[in-house]
C-alpha cells in the first residue's frame, strides 16, 4: 500500500516534466508530419492543399540531391564518428595513467566542446584559409608545399577538412565518457594479466575493450545521431560547397525550406532524416545486444 | 462579507487590467496610447549603421509622438529563416527592410500589403522622378500592385588599383578585352599580387558578379516579359559570360587559389590588404579602405562599367535597390505607412550614408550631390561611373517573386563555383541551372 501510494507519488511529481518534455518533442514531430503531406511551398497559394506522399516521392524517386546527400551524410557522420572515437580513445587512455598534472590535460582535452559552433566555425575557416590560413603556412614554412593546399575549395579535400573540424569539436564529449569507463575497470583484472604474461597490446583487446564496449556503443550512437543532423559547422565553413562536395542532408533541407520557401518538402526531408537515424539506431543496437548474447 | 467584496475588487480589477493590457497589445497600441510598431532591420545592424539609425528613429519619434518604433535586427545570413518562420507563426513586423525580392516573395504568400498609396504619392508630389531608375520601384510591382517601396541602393563595382596599372603604363579598362590583359599584365606571384580577386564560393555574392557580366554580354535571366531565357535565348550569352569570369581563375590563374571558398569577405580582405590589381566587391569595400588601409586609398579607383560583347547599350552592372514593406496583418497599418513616408525622403537617410560610406546609398538623385559624396573621391567615382548603370537581375522585366527564390537558392551562384573547381563546363553549369529555374518557373 505505501509502495502503491509512493509510487502515485512519484509518477505525480514527474509528471509536469513528462508533460513539457512530450509536447515540446511530440508537438513538433506532428506538426512536422502533417507539413510533409501539404503543399507548403509558401510560394504558391493554397499552402495548406494536402498532397500526400508527393514531396517524399520527389525526394526518393525524382531528386537526385536527396541521395547524393544522403550519401555525403553517412560519410560524413561515419569519418566524425569514428575519427572522434579513436581520437578520444587515445586521450582518455593516456590521462587514465596516473601522471603529474593530469587534471590539467583533463580540463584542456575539453575545451573545443565549450566553444561555441559558429566560433568554430570561423576558427577553421581561418586555420584553413589559402592566404591566411596558419595551416598552410607551417606546411610551406617546413617545405611540406610549393602552394596553398585549398582544404575548403578543392571537392576532394573539402569533405574530409569539415569532418576533422566536427572530430575536434565531437572528442571532448566522447573522451570524458570514454574516460569514466576506462576509470571503472578493476586494475586487479590487469595486474592478474600482468602476472600471467600478457603484453599491453593483450591487455588492452582483452580486458579494457570488453569492460568499455557497454559505454562505447552508447557513445558513438549518439554521436551518430548529433552528427548526422549537424547543420551549424558546414553551413558555415562551406555552405554545403565547394560544387556540393560537402551539402548534406540537413543543409539541403536549410536550403528548400528557407531559401526555397519550400517548407513541405524540406519536412519530407526532415522525416526521411528521422526514418533513416532510427533504422541505423536499430541495426547498431540489435548488432550489439547480438553481440553481448 | 465585507473581505469577499475586497477580494472580488481585487480580482475583477487585476482581470480587467490584464484584459485591458491584451486589447491594448492586439490592436498595436501601447500602455502609454502610443501605436506601437516594429521595425525589422536586415542590412544596418553593424555597430555604425545602428548608431546613425538610434538617431533617425529618435528623429521620428519626437515629430510623432503617437507613434513608438522598435526596431530589432535580424543577421543578414538569418533573414530567410527568420520571416519564413514569422510567415509561419503569424508574427511578421509591422515594417521591414529586407532583400531585394522579398516584398514579391512574400506577396506571393499573401502577407503584404499593397504600397500603390504611396507610390501614388510619390508620383504628384515629384518623389518618383527623383529617383534614379523606374526600375528602383517598378520592380515591386506585381499582379497589378506595388508591393515594397525601394529606400537605398546596393552596387557591386570593381575596384582597381591605379598604382599598379600605371607601373605596367596601362590605362584603366573599359571593355573586356582590356580588363583581362590587365589583370594578366599585373598578376605577379613573386610579390603575392594577384592580377584579380572576387568569390566564387557556393554563397550569394558570387552570383552577383556574374549577373554583371552575364548583362554585359547581353544575356539575362528574364525577357522583358517575365519570360525564363537563362539557358535559351540567353543562353550563348550566359555561357560566354560565364567563361570570362571563370577563365580569369582556371585559364589565367590571376586569382588566389582558394577562391571557390571564398565569400564576400575573403575578396574584399585580399583586396583591401592591397594584394590584388582588381577586386569585385560591395560599396562596402570604401569604408573598409578608409579604416583598415587608409594609405591604400589614393591608391584605389573604380572602374567604368565595362562594355561588354553586348555592346553599349548593354553596359549594365549588378545592384539591388532594397525596399521597405508593410505586413497585411500589421495592427497599425497606417502608422507603418506614416513611417515609411517618413523615413524615405531626400535627405532624411544622410547619417546612415556617413556612417558606413559606400556601403549603401541614396536612391534619390538630389542626395547624390551631397558634399560627403563630393568631398569622397571613391563615392564620387562610383556614383558617376557605376550608380547610374546599376539594375537588379530581374532586368528587363519586372514583378516575378520566383527571383527571390531564384536568388536565395542561389540557382546561379553554382555555376560559378562548380565551374571554378572543374566540376562542370559552363555551358554544362548554365544549362543545369536552366533547367532548376525552368521548375520553379513551371510550378
Amino acid at each position: 500500500m505505501l509502495v502503491k501510494k509512493r509510487a502515485r507519488f512519484a509518477y505525480l511529481m514527474i509528471l509536469p516534466s513528462m508533460v513539457v518534455i512530450t509536447l515540446l518533442t511530440l508537438v513538433p514531430l506532428l506538426d512536422g508530419l502533417i507539413v510533409s503531406i501539404q503543399s507548403q511551398d509558401l510560394a504558391r497559394p493554397d499552402p495548406t492543399r494536402f498532397v500526400g506522399l508527393a514531396h517524399y516521392s520527389r525526394a526518393l524517386i525524382e531528386d537526385e540531391d536527396f541521395w547524393s546527400s544522403l550519401g555525403r551524410t553517412l560519410v560524413w557522420t561515419v569519418g566524425s564518428v569514428v575519427g572522434a572515437y579513436c581520437l578520444a580513445l587515445f586521450l582518455a587512455l593516456l590521462v587514465n595513467i596516473d601522471i603529474q598534472g593530469r587534471k590539467f590535460f583533463r580540463a584542456l582535452f575539453l575545451l573545443p566542446w565549450v566553444v561555441p559552433e559558429v566560433s568554430t566555425a570561423l576558427l577553421w575557416k581561418w586555420l584553413y584559409g589559402d592566404e591566411f590560413g596558419i595551416l598552410n603556412f607551417i606546411l610551406k614554412s617546413l617545405g611540406m608545399i610549393d602552394s596553398p593546399v585549398l582544404w575548403l575549395a578543392d571537392p576532394a579535400l573539402a569533405m574530409p577538412s569539415v569532418i576533422a573540424v566536427q572530430i575536434w569539436k565531437l572528442y571532448p564529449v566522447m573522451f570524458i565518457v570514454l574516460l569514466a569507463a576506462l576509470q571503472n575497470v578493476p586494475k586487479e583484472l590487469h595486474e592478474a594479466a600482468t602476472i600471467d604474461g600478457a603484453n599491453s597490446r593483450q591487455r588492452f583487446l582483452y580486458i579494457t575493450l570488453p569492460f568499455i564496449r557497454g559505454t562505447s556503443v552508447i557513445i558513438t550512437l549518439l554521436a551518430s545521431i548529433w552528427s548526422f543532423q549537424n547543420f551549424d559547422i558546414i553551413y558555415l565553413l562551406t555552405g554545403g560547397g565547394p560544387a556540393g562536395a560537402t551539402k548534406v542532408l540537413a543543409t539541403l533541407m536549410y536550403q528548400k525550406a528557407f531559401w526555397g520557401s519550400e517548407m513541405g518538402y524540406a519536412a519530407a526531408i526532415g522525416v526521411l532524416m528521422l526514418v533513416v537515424l532510427l533504422l541505423i539506431s536499430i541495426a547498431y543496437l540489435f548488432a550489439y545486444k547480438v553481440q553481448k548474447d | 462579507m465585507e473581505f469577499k467584496s475586497l477580494e472580488l475588487t481585487r480580482r475583477s480589477t487585476v482581470i480587467a487590467g490584464l484584459g485591458g493590457l491584451f486589447s491594448l497589445g492586439s490592436s498595436g497600441v501601447n500602455a502609454q496610447g502610443q501605436t506601437a510598431l516594429t521595425f525589422w532591420t536586415v542590412r544596418l545592424n553593424t555597430p555604425e549603421l545602428s548608431e546613425a539609425l538610434k538617431s533617425i528613429l529618435a528623429d521620428f519619434q519626437k515629430a510623432n509622438p503617437s507613434i513608438k518604433i522598435t526596431q530589432e535586427p535580424v543577421s543578414g545570413g538569418l533573414v530567410y529563416p527568420k520571416f519564413i518562420a514569422a510567415v509561419r507563426g503569424q508574427s511578421m513586423p509591422d515594417i521591414a527592410e529586407a532583400f531585394s525580392y522579398h516584398p514579391l516573395q512574400f506577396a506571393a504568400m499573401d502577407q503584404m500589403e499593397p504600397m500603390d498609396d504611396i507610390i501614388a504619392l510619390w508620383k504628384s508630389n515629384g518623389t518618383l522622378d527623383n529617383i534614379f531608375s523606374e526600375f528602383a520601384y517598378k520592380k515591386f510591382f506585381w499582379k497589378g500592385q506595388y508591393w515594397g517601396v525601394p529606400y537605398n541602393l546596393d552596387i557591386r563595382p570593381i575596384y582597381y588599383r591605379k598604382d599598379l596599372l600605371e607601373a605596367k603604363g596601362i590605362k584603366p579598362p573599359k571593355n573586356w578585352t582590356e580588363f583581362q590583359a590587365a589583370a594578366i599584365a599585373t598578376h605577379n606571384p613573386s610579390t603575392g599580387n594577384f592580377g584579380a580577386v572576387f568569390p566564387a564560393g557556393d554563397f550569394h555574392i558570387s552570383q552577383h558578379f556574374y549577373m554583371s557580366f552575364m548583362f554585359q554580354a547581353g544575356g539575362g535571366i528574364l525577357d522583358k516579359d517575365g519570360n525564363l531565357i537563362f539557358g535559351t535565348k540567353a543562353k550563348d550569352a550566359n555561357v560566354r559570360a560565364l567563361t570570362f569570369l571563370t577563365d580569369l581563375a582556371t585559364k589565367h590563374k590571376v586569382t588566389p587559389p582558394g577562391i571557390a571558398a571564398y565569400n564576400t569577405d575573403d575578396a574584399h580582405t585580399i583586396f583591401v590588404q592591397g594584394r590584388a590589381t582588381f577586386g569585385f566587391g560591395t560599396g562596402a569595400v570604401i569604408s573598409r579602405i578608409m579604416k583598415e588601409n587608409p594609405s591604400l586609398f589614393d591608391k584605389v579607383g573604380i572602374l567604368d562599367v565595362l562594355e561588354g560583347p553586348g555592346g553599349p547599350a548593354n553596359r549594365l552592372n549588378a545592384g539591388f535597390y532594397n525596399p521597405m514593406f508593410v505586413w497585411k496583418h500589421s495592427p497599425a497599418k497606417e502608422a507603418a505607412k506614416i513611417f515609411i513616408k517618413w523615413f524615405i525622403q531626400s535627405g532624411r537617410l544622410e547619417p546612415l550614408y556617413r556612417a558606413a560610406p559606400g556601403q549603401h546609398w541614396p536612391i534619390f538623385k538630389s542626395d547624390i550631390a551631397s558634399p560627403r559624396v563630393k568631398g569622397n573621391r571613391l563615392l564620387e567615382e562610383a556614383l558617376n561611373k557605376v550608380v547610374p548603370f546599376t539594375t537588379d537581375f530581374a532586368y528587363p522585366a519586372y514583378g516575378r517573386p520566383e527571383m527571390g527564390i531564384i536568388d536565395g537558392e542561389k540557382m546561379f551562384a553554382a555555376p560559378v563555383n562548380e565551374v571554378v573547381v572543374g566540376t562542370k563546363t559552363p555551358e554544362k553549369a548554365v544549362m543545369d541551372a536552366h533547367a532548376k529555374m525552368a521548375r520553379l518557373f513551371a510550378t
